[in-house]
């Protein structure tokens, strides 16, 4: 049963659903607690379909906002528990998940973005950005990473869990219906072959030995009597996060010292983005990229000492500016010109953004 | 640098243009290649437009779906109709010969490189068996583009339904016929 589900490296061809759950695998995750949903269905059914091999479990719920408190159950457990999925799942879940970074639970869960709002389209968009990032009520003390193609989609996946358990925010890895459909290479690996290594689980709740006596008492809390304690509180969730954002910050940039356009792209877009750039480039236009691969913590120092002026910030994303506010807020007080390519809930091919640059330069 | 050959191929759920794209992708994958394939999805499950985007290039593949196609595949008059929008004058147009009351639709002279009309539904009812269409199809992408050798597209057919062939070998000469006589088609 504790046989390894990956051994060596393997070159596979699979869906991104199927990439997730062989990083969860991969990652010794021992529990998935979910509900269906187009399009992260997949991710569960794959899940399932191995655990028997290797003593893994799977819960499925009555709905969304169930499978969010059965993950912060597990975790409460010291289990390494993850839920994943889309659109109308991804709003009933932030209840669960408000509760998970009130209470510091290292809840894991995958979202596989879908048209919105609402029912909206099963297929794509990255529309579910803000939710995603800043949650339900409270301050949006979480970890999003956005990956772009299946390759990261293993390796952050495999990575969230340990930014989770060492950090004690619910982290969240935000794909797209392409990237959960779409069929393109990956190479699975064990991660302790690599040398990372994992964070061990602990439990919060029946922890061995008298609370008050042998330990102190477990004591985790969602609800407070009084508004200065509540502040309190929050005051030392914000220092952590502040404390822990440098160590978790990711991006990537390119061609970006001379260029007149910065393209800024995440996720699924930044591939179009990038082939972008490398076309404008040949051409000799003076054009680079900035990608933010943590949108929460947004990498907002790196971004704005690139917003200067007379430069352009082109913005490409399938939302209608969802990203652009994160990009304002974090480049506040900057000169640089913002240009919005706002394409909600379609996707955007890299002729398409090399048609705006040369319309913008 | 040479960029990457996209294909895309449509027609009517259960006429088997999914599977075409997943088993070309395969072989590509097995070659060494770099391939992406998606499928268009909805919420119908049934009685839509099936479309696969297929691209395969040496270097990693940017944006999954494109504007147009180097070489697009239309099975049905609603097919045809579907997909003008990723014609333009470098697309290979092919399409069935069988398919009726699409004049109007067809792409004009100048406005592809090609439009190739293709028997393919006659050949494989007559010739070979209308369960291997798809596969024949296969073989005019495969003739059309030549992205990947003929070899690498039956060595993943052979993975995919070596267990049927398994139980009964004249599918496998059937597949492989139905794969060369599309190749034949294109040449």
């Amino acid at each position: 049963m504790s046989e390894k589900p990956i051994t060596g490296e393997k070159r596979a061809f699979m869906t991104g659903n199927e990439v997730v759950a062989w990083a969860a695998l991969a990652a010794g995750a021992d529990i998935m607690y979910g509900y269906p949903i187009t399009p992260q269905n997949e991710i569960m059914h794959y899940w399932t379909r191995q655990i028997p091999k290797y003593g893994r479990k799977f819960l499925q719920t009555e709905d969304e906002l169930s499978a969010g408190f059965t993950t912060v159950g597990g975790v409460l457990a010291g289990l390494k528990a993850f839920t994943a999925t889309a659109g109308p799942g991804n709003t009933l879940m932030q209840e669960p998940l408000s509760m998970a970074e009130m209470m510091r639970l290292p809840v894991v869960t995958v979202v596989q973005q879908r048209g919105g709002p609402s029912t909206a389209t099963v297929i794509y968009s990255q529309q579910e950005v803000t939710l995603t990032t800043l949650g339900g009520n409270g301050e949006g003390m979480r970890v999003v990473y956005s990956p772009s193609n299946h390759q990261e989609l293993f390796d952050y996946t495999i990575k969230s869990f340990n930014t989770a358990w060492k950090y004690r925010f619910p982290t969240f890895v935000l794909g797209d219906g392409y990237q959960a459909k779409m069929r393109e290479s990956v190479t699975l690996y064990d991660p302790e072959e690599k040398g990372i290594t994992f964070v061990t689980p602990e439990r919060y709740v029946g922890k061995p030995g008298t609370p008050g006596v042998d330990r102190d008492p477990g004591h985790y809390r969602n609800t407070y009597n009084t508004e200065e304690e509540l502040f309190e509180v929050l005051q030392q969730h914000f220092a952590d996060f502040e404390k822990m954002a440098p160590e978790v910050i990711e991006y990537s940039q390119e061609s970006v010292e001379d260029a007149d356009v910065i393209i800024i792209g995440h996720g699924v877009v930044f591939r179009g983005v990038r082939d972008a750039v490398k076309e404008l480039r040949e051409e000799g236009l003076k054009v680079g990229y900035f990608r933010p691969i943590t949108l929460r913590p947004f990498p907002a120092e790196q971004l704005k000492a690139l917003a200067t002026q007379g430069r352009k910030l082109l913005i490409a994303e399938s939302a209608q500016g969802q990203l652009a506010r994160l990009v304002k807020d974090a480049i506040y007080g900057a000169t640089a010109e913002i240009v919005p390519m706002f394409r909600p809930g379609v996707g955007i091919t890299t002729e398409q953004i090399v048609a705006k640059v040369k319309e913008v330069l | 640098m040479a960029k990457a050959v996209k294909i895309c191929l449509a027609g009517e759920g259960g006429q088997g243009v999914q599977s075409v794209a997943e088993i070309i992708a395969a072989a590509a994958n097995a070659e060494g290649r770099e391939a992406l394939y998606i499928p268009n999805f909805g919420v119908e499950q049934r009685g839509g437009v099936s479309i696969a985007y297929l691209q395969i290039d040496d270097k990693a593949i940017g944006a999954p779906k494109f504007d147009k196609a180097d070489i697009l595949v239309a099975l049905s008059d609603r097919a045809v109709r579907r997909c003008k929008q990723y014609i333009d004058a470098n697309t290979v147009y092919v399409y069935d010969t069988s398919i009726e009351g699409v004049e109007e639709d067809l792409p004009k002279e100048g406005e592809a490189k090609k439009v190739l009309a293709i028997p393919a539904l006659e050949i494989s009812k007559n010739e070979l068996h209308p369960r291997v269409f798809n596969i024949l199809i296969m073989g005019a992408v495969i003739g059309a583009t030549k992205v990947i050798p003929v070899e690498a597209a039956k060595a993943a057919i052979e993975k995919k339904l070596g267990y049927k062939f398994e139980q009964n070998p004249k599918l496998r000469e059937l597949n492989f016929s139905a794969i060369d006589r599309g190749i034949e088609l294109m040449e």
